[in-house]
């Protein structure tokens, strides 16, 4: 293990909580739903909340033509850590459905927990947008240098809960894929995680 | 850098939020007023706020001749915070008022504020006991990760993100507490007894 020190130098880009979902339409197949939620407590755009559903990520389209689309509550954080950070991430880069992506306004957010289960749902601009994490497994710690996080450029701490099974939808309609496994660090987990307690730091040049 | 192994072994204790302000009138005299918030996203029982309120630190006095209480809406989950870390968190363990430390449900929360502006607040109540946390003149977040022999518990590594504050104060009912905060060492770190934590994450080796 590599020497730590108490306290990080680097500056704090953002921090909350950044669940995921990406559900592929066979084990070996591409992704078909991509999604994200972030309960931001801290950025340089201040916080928020915010949903990213990429319903057809290989298609430039955007809501209501295609369900690509973000919700959010605060406009300038959600694009902030669009550009910022999730067109950086492996998953989503190069996504033509990230390129003209609708932004469309949030005016409902609710949390629900119960038992194995967590969703989010979020309304706005006439639409309701789920993520649901089912079959939640122990929770683990995560903290990545930037040669190992999705930015490439950050260290990143967080608390990851896996989901061995998750859906999300649009207006009650259930977007296609399965949740598969994927390798995080040699350790075999689902592509539907929780992420609470998510902090971005970039580091100070050496 | 500070990060090591990408997956941390540890057991997670839980997850969330963790500001307080611990308030004195003197740098060497007692503690005037406490306060501890909780707002957790995982732990073993559950998710929710817990606000522990020592308005008499000193004193095993509660409900209704003092306000030393816990205002929350997951009580098996501020007991389970109760009894495996405020008692472990130096003085909010060791001062008169932990003994006897009613529970009360929570009927209104919110938070208001900038962590990276000027101004932060967290507001809490049960029916007609309202409490109101405000920190000001915040500092710089950092991120940090104390080691279990630097910890509050002693026995937990913990990860956090820091914004310390200058500038705090504790309301009931309107009525400010006496006290300031004060300043303190933590982890090598010159703060003071006013800080928001998020991000915090408690983890069992």
């Amino acid at each position: 293990m590599a020497p730590r020190i108490p306290i990080n130098p680097g500056l704090v880009e953002w921090s909350g909580d950044n669940p995921g979902i990406y559900l592929r339409d066979r084990p070996d197949g591409p992704f078909v739903t991509l999604a994200l939620f972030f309960k931001v407590v801290l950025s340089p755009h201040g916080s928020g909340t915010a949903m990213l559903v990429l319903g057809a990520p290989d298609q430039a389209g955007t809501w209501p033509q295609r369900p690509n689309l973000m919700i959010t509550d605060n406009q300038a954080m959600a694009r902030y850590l669009v550009d910022g950070f999730v067109v950086n991430m492996p998953t989503f880069r190069a996504r033509p459905a990230l390129e003209r992506l609708a932004f469309l306004p949030l005016t409902g957010a609710s949390t629900e927990r119960h038992g194995q289960r967590h969703s989010e749902r979020v309304t706005g601009a006439g639409l309701t947008a789920e993520m649901a994490w089912d079959r939640l497994e122990t929770p683990f710690a995560v903290e990545v240098n930037p040669e190992q996080s999705a930015t490439g450029t950050h260290q990143m701490y967080s608390i990851f809960v896996e989901a061995k099974a998750a859906s999300v939808s649009v207006n009650g309609t259930r977007l296609a894929g399965i949740v598969t496994d994927r390798q995080l660090f040699g350790r075999t987990i689902s592509t539907a995680f929780l992420a609470f307690s998510e902090t971005w730091v970039k580091p100070v040049p050496t | 850098m500070p990060i090591g192994v990408p997956i941390n072994p540890g057991r997670v204790c839980w997850t969330g939020e963790n500001p307080g302000i611990m308030l004195k009138e003197q740098l060497d005299g007692p503690w005037s007023a406490l306060a501890l918030l909780f707002r957790i996203a995982w732990s073993p029982q559950g998710a929710g706020i817990a606000l522990v309120l020592y308005e008499q630190p000193d004193s095993t006095a509660t409900l209704p001749h003092c306000n030393n209480v816990v205002i929350t809406d997951n009580q098996p989950m501020a007991q389970f915070l109760m009894a495996d870390f405020v008692a472990k968190f130096g003085v909010f363990g060791e001062v008169p008022a932990f003994a006897n430390m009613p529970y009360l449900p929570v009927t209104h929360a919110r938070t208001t504020g900038d962590p990276l502006g000027n101004r932060y607040c967290e507001a809490v109540a049960s029916d007609g006991l309202s409490v109101e946390l405000v920190w000001e003149k915040l500092g710089r977040p950092t991120a940090i990760e104390v080691p279990p022999e630097l910890s509050g518990t002693g026995q937990h590594t913990m990860f956090s993100l820091l914004v310390e504050s200058r500038e705090a104060a504790i309301f009931v009912n309107g009525r400010r507490l006496s006290g300031t905060p004060q300043p303190r060492e933590q982890a090598g770190l010159q703060t003071t007894t006013a800080f928001l934590y998020f991000a915090e994450s408690w983890i069992s080796d």
